[in-house]
């Protein structure tokens, strides 16, 4: 029931799009099949696939800083009311700064490489990994806990049976923003000091006014990230959340 | 044989500002084995406390406690509980849940299943195995919570106010299981409560416990053979008996 109103939901996007798409000439907006054979074409050269896996690669490792860093921040905040207090206006501010500062602060100190870039990355999603780790660890029923104690089970299944898949929840939302973030930074950073990436290749398109070309580097892109929500993220959600997913009869 | 004994047990907190609170001042009481002993107080009296000491969450600040003729906290005396609230893992499945408790143990994986599955029958919860506990109601949740604590073949039942949270009519169904269910397993039973009424419909002992610092207030035994009917009339003698030494002890404690 849920896949085929997904599908329904797409093919009304799309259906929206070849719509408007007759009304406007291709420099403005072309339709999706011109976009899609420009993106095929694209990824066929070679060339397409290495900026498609410089980008996905540097929001990955990003990700993965933003992961750790907000991680740890998350687990002093939600675990010590000192840590809570030391590192809340950290984080507010964190969140305050718009991202294209700290992209242009990195790309000044660290010069135009990878470097910089996955930094860039790291530190702008990572208010919101510890955000959602904070509230997790927080959320954490201590009467559970307290039953663990009370049943002797050892410290190392206490936290691996009862503390861990509380916190599962947690860590697939803080994963899902961090991602969007991170694209987004990503392509920002790319654009302003890289010579390569989908946010490079937008640049540069955009540089020639071709809007086929930059849909449909936005549509590789965006493909990618469907991917890894579908492929990735929905299944181990599907699989640790099931007891949820039956209650809502 | 005598298989609780605690001897002057005292516990009390240290605020922030250095002042002392006793919860437990001189608390002694025995339970023989195989007894039902009921523990009642108005709520806040330390009651909570007690239990937490007796699981080893919390040191007592004095005193002794023995089961099974062994000091608490040097042995592997087992205790099983029972919360107010059935505490269960949500993302596991009833038979898991049983078998949480079981899987640090020395139990292969199929005799913890067989274990789990004997509690499980014993509660009557058979064929309800594979159920989340959020898809079971309040009253089958705790029978599961009560499942849990007997798969360990605990030496002691330490249940605190576990049918508070459920409905009058469930509430009187599980009293009657859990009766059926400490016949059947002839196990020492310590059940907390606040509730006169149920304490004298499930108990061969009933302590009454004076408000913080708690101590014993009175020891009543109640002669009434199982099976018992709820609406006895002895039962209804004996609890207007023990309202009224509340009554007594609150006005000789309110200041």
């Amino acid at each position: 029931m849920h896949t085929t109103l997904k599908i329904y939901s797409i093919a009304v996007l799309l259906a929206a799009w070849i719509g408007l798409s007759f009304f406007f000439s291709a420099q403005i907006l072309p339709g999706p099949i011109p976009v899609i054979q420009t993106m095929i074409e694209n990824l066929r050269s070679g060339d397409g696939l290495f900026h498609l896996y410089k980008t996905v690669s540097r929001v990955l490792l990003g990700l993965a800083l933003a992961m750790l860093l907000g991680g740890a921040t998350g687990l002093v905040m939600g675990l010590s009311r000192k840590g809570e207090e030391f590192f809340e206006s950290w984080v507010m501010v964190g969140l305050t700064i718009p991202a294209v500062v700290y992209a242009i602060i990195c790309l000044l100190w660290f010069g135009l490489n990878d470097f910089a870039a996955i930094i860039a990355i790291g530190i702008t999603a990572f208010p919101a990994v510890a955000i959602n780790i904070w509230q997790g660890v927080k959320d954490i029923d201590t009467q559970l806990t307290a039953m663990g104690k009370a049943f002797r089970i050892p410290r190392r299944d206490l936290i691996r049976k009862i503390v861990m898949p509380q916190t599962v929840p947690y860590l697939l939302a803080a994963t899902r923003y961090a991602l969007g973030i991170a694209w987004k930074i990503a392509t920002t950073v790319e654009l302003i000091g890289m010579s390569s990436g989908v946010g490079y290749m937008l640049n540069y398109w955009f540089g020639l006014f071709s809007m086929t070309q930059v849909l449909a580097w936005t549509l590789s892109f965006t493909l990618v990230l469907l991917a890894i929500e579908y492929l990735l993220i929905n299944p181990f959600e599907k699989r640790t959340t099931a007891w949820r997913a039956v209650v809502q009869v | 044989m005598k298989k609780i004994v605690v001897k002057n047990l005292s516990k009390h907190f240290l605020l922030k500002d250095q002042s002392r609170i006793e919860v437990i001042g001189g608390l002694s009481f025995e339970v023989e084995e195989g007894e039902f002993i009921s523990i009642l107080g108005p709520s806040g009296c330390g009651k909570s406390t007690l239990l937490s000491i007796l699981a080893g969450l919390e040191a007592p600040s004095s005193g002794e406690i023995q089961v099974s003729g062994k000091t608490l906290g040097t042995n592997g005396t087992r205790l099983g509980f029972v919360f107010q609230q059935p505490r269960l893992l949500n993302w596991r499945t009833i038979q898991d849940n049983i078998r949480l408790p079981l899987e640090h143990g020395a139990l292969s994986g199929e005799e913890q299943r067989r274990v789990a599955q004997h509690y499980l029958e014993l509660v009557r919860l058979k064929g309800f195995e594979n159920y989340f506990p959020l898809q079971l109601s309040g009253g089958m949740q705790q029978r599961a919570a009560m499942a849990r604590a007997l798969a360990i073949e605990p030496d002691v039942l330490l249940m605190d106010e576990p049918f508070s949270s459920l409905d009058e009519l469930t509430a009187r169904k599980m009293r009657a299981e859990l009766i059926r269910i400490w016949r059947e397993t002839g196990k020492t039973i310590v059940f907390v409560t606040h509730d006169i009424y149920e304490a004298v419909y499930l108990s061969q002992k009933l302590l009454v416990v004076s408000e913080r610092p708690a101590c014993v207030y009175e020891r009543i035994d109640i002669d009434i053979g199982y099976p018992r009917e709820y609406d006895d009339d002895r039962i209804f003698d004996i609890s207007k008996n023990v309202s009224r030494i509340f009554l007594k002890m609150e006005a000789s404690h309110a200041v």
